[in-house]
């Protein structure tokens, strides 16, 4: 039977060879490999779209391997695991306590900061950008607390539309 | 009524397409009156619009018309003439709606058809004016007050009329998207962008009523009662301008492929007007002074209309539509 997979890889040489080769040893086989360039992030980061073919019991094999190796699957036929979440915030970031602010998101149950960067404009309100990855399904919670927090803080959120 | 920018523009595309509206149509059109804050020119004849423009950018009044030019103004104006239709471009007013509720309300009483480009007076009593037409059995169109030339109210009744609306999200003010363009485009600061866009004349003196995101939350009000029949009125919505965006957020969002633009949602679930992240790539990602609006339906999935969203011949376009579909 046939699996499609949605990874996020790092695009430097040998990372998709070092995700391609447990494959082939668990006794699965490679069908596509489709890179997504275009949806390439600041962070290197490109979506990977990979189906198998194999017997049920080796392409779990694969999945458990790859969660080992520490790789991001975003997608398993279709079905989306991990969301992603960004948002810039506008106002006194830092000034605010920003440990505070990362500990509350990072608090929510399968939720977690994976970028956060901050420019500094002098005196004048700051602005952040926050990119929270969580489990499928979470992402309006997410949304909802960095609102609340925005309130507190008096921060202007940027959602995605 | 209102000869200013696009009280012009309707004049210039009635001279420019008269005759394509006859061979086409089957009619003519017929100025009778126009009226500017000065006065106005009256005549049951018919006023020649050549000339009218002429006057007005050289007296910049109206009422100099030769032998039709009066002092009577406002109200009045429509009690001193026999017509078919009010023109409406007075400007917008978005404390009272006046004066073209007044003005609109009377015509109704008189069992005219009205066509407006105005706002105000739409965001504020929507309802009432809507029954008001009703109720004296006129028709009353507005195309022109969302998106100027970009088709959207009639797009959304008539073109798309086998399906269900469930949401527009979209920008729908002009000056705000070139002012996020120019700043992501030039990494400028939104005081430097705004002095800019104020040279030249695409933002106005006082911009409050764009870079505030007010005149958005307008055009939301509108489309939410006439496309999706949310019933609401200005207060309903939930305004962010974009005055607090720093050129620093806007190459934060960059980096991660994301643009800032003055987003519009209008859904049973949200009716805002607020800087938003949208995808380099998507449909929302229009430079300029462009407007665009995706409608999400039920039957046709997403549909996406782009097109300039002022200016005095657009803004007429949608105008001149809107009459042509009364009288056809």
């Amino acid at each position: 039977m046939k699996m499609n997979l949605v990874l996020e890889l790092q695009d430097i040489p040998g990372q998709l060879v070092s995700v391609l080769s447990p494959i082939s040893s668990l006794g699965t086989n490679l069908v596509t490999v489709i890179h997504k360039r275009e949806d390439k992030n600041e962070r290197g980061l490109i979506p990977v779209q990979i189906t198998l073919e194999g017997e049920q019991n080796n392409l779990n094999a694969v999945i458990s391997k790859l969660n080992e190796m520490q790789i991001t699957i975003l997608e398993v036929d279709g079905v989306i695991l991990r969301e992603k979440l960004t948002t810039i915030l506008i106002g006194h970031v830092i000034d605010t306590n920003v440990k505070d602010t990362m500990d509350k998101i990072n608090g929510l149950t399968g939720v977690s900061i994976v970028d956060f960067e901050v420019k500094l404009a002098g005196e004048l309100e700051s602005s952040a950008k926050l990119v929270v990855e969580s489990d499928f399904g979470m992402k309006k919670k997410v949304l909802n607390k960095i609102q609340e927090i925005a309130l507190e803080k008096n921060f202007l959120v940027v959602s995605e539309v | 009524m209102g000869f200013g920018a696009v009280g012009k523009g309707v004049a210039e595309a009635i001279l420019l397409k008269n005759d394509f509206i006859k061979e086409n149509y089957g009619f003519e059109l017929n100025i009778v009156a126009v009226a500017d804050s000065s006065g106005s020119a009256i005549s049951k004849e018919g006023l020649d619009l050549k000339s009218l423009l002429e006057i007005k950018s050289k007296t910049g009044k109206v009422s100099n018309y030769p032998v039709y030019g009066t002092d009577i103004k406002d109200m009045d104006v429509l009690d001193n003439v026999e017509y078919d239709c009010l023109v409406e471009a007075t400007p917008t007013n978005i404390e009272t709606g006046e004066p073209a509720k007044s003005l609109t309300i009377k015509a109704f009483n008189d069992k005219k058809n009205v066509v407006t480009s105005n706002k105000g007076h739409l965001a504020l009593f929507f309802k009432e004016l809507m029954d008001e037409s009703q109720k004296n059995n006129v028709q009353f169109k507005f195309e022109a007050s969302v998106g100027g030339a970009m088709p959207i109210i009639n797009f959304a009744e008539e073109t798309l009329s086998s399906t269900d609306i469930e949401s527009i999200i979209g920008i729908l003010n002009g000056t705000t998207n070139y002012i996020l363009s120019r700043m992501t485009s030039e990494g400028s600061s939104y005081e430097n962008t705004l002095e800019e866009s104020q040279q030249l004349g695409i933002a106005e003196t006082d911009p409050t009523q764009d870079v505030e995101g007010i005149d958005a939350a307008c055009k939301t009000v509108i489309l939410a009662n006439i496309i999706l029949g949310i019933p609401c009125t200005y207060k309903d919505v939930y305004v962010e301008g974009i005055s607090k965006i720093t050129s620093e957020s806007i190459e934060l969002a960059l980096k991660e492929g994301y643009l800032i633009k003055l987003i519009a949602e209008v859904s049973k679930n949200a009716l805002e007007v607020s800087p938003r992240l949208v995808k380099k790539n998507s449909p929302y990602a229009v430079d300029g002074t462009l407007n665009m609006a995706t409608l999400k339906t039920d039957l046709a999935d997403e549909v996406t209309v782009i097109g300039k969203g002022a200016g005095s011949l657009e803004t007429a376009s949608a105008m001149l539509t809107d009459i042509i579909n009364i009288y056809k």
